[in-house]
Formats: C-alpha cells, sequence, structure tokens
C-alpha cells in the first residue's frame, strides 16, 4: 500500500508546474479560482457502481458594472471571459480525467449584493463561456444554469443534466458550491460543473414511462 | 474502511487587497467520509485495533489526492476531521493524532514539523477552519493560515469525515515581521 502510494506522489510531483504567463494574466482579473472534487462512493449503504465524479470550477471576478447603469455589457462579458472560459474549462477537464468523461453539465453565477442578477446572466449565457464549454466536452444540449444575488458565503447550487439528451432524467443532478469571502458585494462568482455519470442508484423513469398525470387523476 | 464520500477543495488564489500575485498560491484540502468504525459500540476503551488499521487507508487515499489537486510543492500543511454527533470526538483525534496518517503525509511532502489541527463534533454541512503552518519550520509567520470547509452532507451522524491540508505558498502578500524580531 505505501509503496503504490509513493509511486503516485513521484509521478505527481515530476508534473508541469502551471505556466507563469496565464497566472500573470488571471490575477489583473480574477482574484482566486476554487476547485471542488466529490467521488459519492457510497449511498443508502451500498457501493455506487463507477461512482461518479462531480467537479465545479469557480472564479471570483470584480464586477465591472457596479454602481452605473449600463445597457451594453458586451464588451466587459468578454474581456473577462476571453482568459476566465479557458481557466475554469482547462481545470475542470483536469480534475474530471478529461472530455469523455462529461456526461452532465451546468452552470451558475452569484452575483454581489452591489450587482445586478443581470450582470451575472450576462456572463454565463453567452458563447464566450456557453460555446466554448459546449464545444470542449462535445456537448448539444443546453446548459442547466442558475444565478443568484447574494451575501458572501451563500451556496449555489448548480443544476446538471446530460450533455446530448438534456431530458435523460437519471442525469438531473446538482453540485453546490460555496465560497466563504465570496461575492463581495462588488464582485461575481462565475462557476461551471460537470459529471461524469447520472445520480447514484436512479430510479425514477423518464418521460416516455411516466404513467399519464391526466389519465390517473381521470381514472375512476 | 467505509468510505462514502470523497471531496477535494482547492483555492487558487490569484490577487488579493486589488493586486496580483507574482505568481498565484493554491490551498487545498482533501477529505474522506467514512463511517464510524467505533459507532454504536458505547464507549470504546481501546481505539488502538481501528486507529492501526483505518488511519494508514486513510494516509494512502488522501495524500495522492491532495497532490493532485495542488499545483506545486506542498509549503505548509495542516489536518482536521469532524465527527458525526452521535461519535465521540476523541474518535476523529484518534485517527488523526497517529503517527500511521501523520507521518505519510510528512514524508510525502518532505516535512518536518507537527500538523496542526482542528478537530470537532457537529452535524452535516458544518464549517470548519483547517490551519496550515510551514512544513519545516511552524515559526515562519508567512505560512500561518486557514482553509475554510464545509460538506453540505457530511458527516452523518454516525461518520468520521477527515482530511489534510496543504498550500503551495504563504499567505498572498503577506508582511508580517519574522518571528524573534517584535519590539517587546
Amino acid at each position: 500500500m505505501v509503496c503504490a502510494m509513493q509511486e503516485t506522489i513521484v509521478a505527481v510531483a515530476e508534473q508541469e508546474p502551471e505556466p507563469a504567463a496565464e497566472g500573470a494574466a488571471l490575477g489583473t482579473l480574477v482574484r482566486k479560482l476554487v476547485i471542488q472534487v466529490d467521488d459519492l462512493e457510497r449511498e443508502a449503504g451500498r457501493d455506487v457502481p463507477h461512482a461518479p465524479r462531480r467537479v465545479v470550477v469557480a472564479g471570483v471576478v470584480a464586477n465591472p458594472w457596479v454602481g452605473r447603469r449600463v445597457d451594453d455589457l458586451s464588451r466587459e462579458v468578454e474581456e473577462i471571459l476571453e482568459p476566465l472560459a479557458p481557466a475554469l474549462i482547462d481545470r475542470l477537464l483536469r480534475h474530471i480525467g478529461g472530455a469523455a468523461e462529461v456526461r452532465a453539465f451546468g452552470k451558475g453565477a452569484l452575483v454581489g449584493v452591489g450587482g445586478e442578477v443581470e450582470h451575472g446572466a450576462a456572463l454565463i449565457h453567452t458563447p464566450h463561456l456557453g460555446d466554448r464549454f459546449r464545444g470542449a466536452v462535445g456537448g448539444t444540449s443546453i446548459i442547466a444554469f442558475g444565478e443568484v444575488r447574494a451575501e458572501p458565503g451563500a451556496a449555489l447550487s448548480i443544476p446538471m443534466w446530460h450533455t446530448r439528451e438534456a431530458a435523460t432524467r437519471s442525469h438531473y443532478q446538482s453540485a453546490e458550491i460555496r465560497i466563504s469571502d465570496a461575492p463581495r458585494a462588488d464582485e461575481i462568482v462565475i462557476a461551471i460543473a460537470a459529471s461524469s455519470g447520472p445520480r447514484p442508484f436512479a430510479r425514477i423513469g423518464d418521460r416516455r414511462t411516466d404513467p399519464s398525470a391526466r389519465t390517473r387523476k381521470d381514472r375512476p | 474502511m467505509n468510505v462514502r464520500r470523497l471531496v477535494t477543495i482547492a483555492e487558487e488564489v490569484h490577487a488579493e487587497s486589488g493586486r496580483p500575485l507574482q505568481a498565484p498560491v493554491s490551498v487545498g484540502f482533501a477529505a474522506a467520509v467514512i463511517a464510524n468504525p467505533w459507532a454504536g459500540r458505547g464507549f470504546v476503551s481501546d481505539l488502538g485495533p481501528e486507529i492501526e488499521t483505518v488511519a494508514p487507508e486513510l494516509a494512502a487515499l488522501l495524500v495522492p489526492r491532495l497532490l493532485d489537486a495542488l499545483p506545486g510543492p506542498v509549503q505548509a500543511y495542516g489536518k482536521g476531521g469532524v465527527v458525526g454527533i452521535d461519535g465521540d470526538i476523541e474518535h476523529a483525534s484518534g485517527l488523526l493524532h497517529t503517527l500511521q496518517f501523520g507521518n505519510p503525509f510528512r514524508d510525502a511532502v518532505s516535512g518536518t514539523t507537527l500538523l496542526p489541527s482542528v478537530e470537532k463534533r457537529a452535524p452535516a454541512g458544518a464549517t470548519f477552519d483547517v490551519p496550515l503552518k510551514h512544513i519545516t519550520d511552524m515559526t515562519i509567520r508567512s505560512h500561518h493560515q486557514s482553509l475554510e470547509v464545509r460538506i453540505p452532507d457530511a458527516p452523518h451522524p454516525d461518520e468520521i469525515l477527515i482530511g489534510i491540508a496543504g498550500a503551495t505558498g504563504g499567505r498572498p502578500h503577506a508582511r508580517l515581521a519574522e518571528f524573534g524580531t517584535d519590539p517587546v
């Protein structure tokens, strides 16, 4: 056991360090990135076959629109997401084990209380984030999303669904992220999430197997 | 060892106080949520047998996961555990404060100092702050730091959450006087 572990550690230690250029560029825009990796090994007292891995990557950025009325948000959206979207996607793919592992996806925004929910919406409902993320994982579905305005430390539940079959109920799931000191009033948290599988022991059928609600109600 | 959930959290700090860092600093925590091996047994006098079995397995599981979450070598470290409300705080302490847990972590990062630690008993979703200090010199003030952790659905009353923390550097823009140089 100990030998196997030491081999793993040596392999990790030899990894290439982060490219310095990205770090310097991100520092002018991003206060911090938060990465969360969650492997659900057991549920309801049973081992989960092919335990799904859920990864969330979030970035904390300054809200460029705080305190002023801005009608056209597009310039800042591009300025922020040009470096941020690849940084989020790179980390998500690295931690989930590559694009082929992504079966469900979602995105979300937490807007600090000095901003508008529209500011968060602008940063997640845009090709600069959505098309990049979808393209990186070979998806075709619209990406599930959530956006709220909240105090620092608020929890954001990011909904996810299947990357190609959005109505596949077994893949409806959520990942929660919470950052103790973000978003400040003049900040926005932008997050993307992915899961490598369905909910553990998914067993609620789907649209084709549901008894019709109307039929049941009308039943004598 | 009965593992329900493995969670890793890592923060990559790029700027603080509006100023970019010269290089980003990462702080991470790798946690396992396990069934409390002493659950439902009342007061157990000798925790040794389960400690000897579970603690090395926990270390073997968590050390590679923490290192995988950090982009550079570990300069500061710590550990922590939360016991579900039906357990004893001694249960978390037993798994944390044993060389069978600490030494594999210390050896993997070439650390020599004690691992600062936090233990508490709490319901699922409790927050706890994991302290970290420098891996070879506990007086290096720039590396005193903490990471807040919370796992929404853990620990259940009969579970224990155990984890290890590492940082690739000190606090962002650390600028305190060195230990021993304070005016008295």
